[in-house]
């Protein structure tokens, strides 16, 4: 990481804030991510296996009454993210083809547990309806119990998992 | 009321979707200027070898808290016309606990994988295709977990309503937790790896100072300056000002 790259985490809180509050004030609701990845692999599925997404009752409902799911707020939101860190990236000059792993981890190990980790976490975020942005963060600026009771079980949880798989990390 | 935009009608909905698209620009820029687009980064948290993690949370957090609550106290956000989550307890909590386990075995959420994969990086996209499985597996399979899912349902709950006091008092509570909470993650990180913990010194120590001032000072505002005073005579009793919104209907299935 580019040293002149790296904002005081106090900053880069408000920032992320200062997203949160206009997203607040312009669209009349919260940000939020796993919904629009939600969206993406329900599409990916309907073309692919129309059957299962029709026989599911949780994606039917994206495509009721012809609707598509991308055309979406959220879908929106998550083009520019994609954007914002690219170009991000590109003027800290650390765009980079590589696998971030811990000193001691291989790196098939990695993309393993990477995977493992997201099929866990696309389960979880359908189950709480949300993730970290969408539920934690926007859910926490609303006073959400529910999102307060999610942030504290995603501690616990991640405290709970960590010396499993401290040798991948440290 | 001037705000929420797209719902007072000062923007068309057309407009209101491509200003999503800045807003989550500023987004993905911010997450990568906070070092969120690296994994290990977010992992360490979970060994308190880098706790960056939680403070972002908790400053983003405040931050958007006063913003929200101060803007509907000053009469400029109508939050009767606010999509607020609702909360379903059992299922966010055991969401919550698996969500965890997935972050510090995968080294990222969904917002931060999604960044991480535009910055080159291969290992988010590994744990994105994860994710669309674990999606997959969810909608599909909907009828074995449904009713869990729909199951405590509490509607808009808020932590006023749980703790039974003012929503000013309570914003001034909890960005007092905020505080509190980050300084002791960093009093953790310093005690358990001192050789790795970043004191915050000179210009950068004095502005956090001068910001943690103006957020607990704020917060005091909405704890403790009448309410009435602060509104046009017109709005005093008006729906929109912070009143409980347990009553908001919201659909079973949610967004």
């Amino acid at each position: 990481m580019n040293l002149r790259c790296k904002m005081p985490p106090v900053f880069a809180g408000i920032l992320i804030g200062i997203v949160m509050l206009l997203a607040f004030v312009i669209a009349g609701r919260g940000i939020g991510t796993s919904g629009a990845m939600t969206r993406i692999i329900a599409v990916i599925q309907n073309t692919l296996a129309p059957g299962l997404t029709q026989a599911s009752d949780y994606f039917s409902r994206y495509f009721a009454h012809g609707q598509n799911p991308l055309d979406n707020w959220l879908l929106y939101l998550f083009a520019g993210l994609l954007l914002g860190s690219f170009v991000a990236s590109l003027m800290c000059r650390d765009l980079r083809f590589e696998v971030l792993k811990g000193p001691n981890a291989s790196v098939l190990k990695r993309l393993l547990l990477a995977m493992l980790g997201g099929f866990l976490i696309g389960f979880a975020a359908r189950l709480a309806r949300g993730c970290t942005s969408g539920l934690a963060l926007v859910g926490g600026a609303e006073l959400a119990v529910g999102a307060w009771v999610f942030m504290l079980c995603v501690f616990a949880g991640g405290y709970a998992a960590a010396w499993f798989v401290r040798k991948q990390w440290l | 009321m001037m705000a929420p935009f797209a719902k007072t009608g000062l923007i068309s909905e057309a407009l209101n979707l491509w200003l999503a698209v800045p807003i989550g620009f500023l987004f993905g820029f911010a997450l990568h200027h906070a070092g969120f687009t690296d994994g290990r980064k977010i992992a360490r948290v979970f060994y308190f070898r880098d706790v960056d993690v939680p403070v972002v949370m908790f400053t983003a957090i405040a931050t958007a808290m006063l913003g929200l609550w101060g803007l509907s106290l000053i009469g400029f956000i109508d939050t009767a016309q606010f999509y607020f989550l609702p909360t379903f307890l059992a299922p966010v909590a055991i969401g919550g606990l698996l969500f965890g386990v997935g972050m510090v075995v995968g080294g990222y959420c969904p917002g931060t994988a999604a960044a991480s994969m535009a910055t080159g990086k291969v290992d988010p996209l590994f744990f994105i295709v994860g994710f669309f499985a674990g999606s997959l597996v969810f909608g599909d399979l909907y009828p074995v977990w449904g009713d869990f899912y729909k199951s405590d349902y509490r509607g808009v709950w808020r932590l006023d309503q749980l703790f039974g006091l003012g929503l000013g008092v309570t914003v001034l509570i909890m960005v007092l937790i905020a505080i509190g909470g980050s300084l002791f993650m960093r009093m953790v990180q310093r005690l358990a790896w001192p050789g790795t913990f970043v004191p915050v010194t000179g210009a950068t120590l004095k502005v956090q100072i001068i910001l943690i001032i103006a957020a607990v000072v704020l917060a005091s505002a909405l704890a403790f300056y009448p309410t009435s005073d602060f509104l046009p005579a017109e709005y005093a009793d008006s729906e929109f000002y912070i009143v409980p919104k347990a009553s908001i209907n919201t659909p079973a299935i949610g967004q």
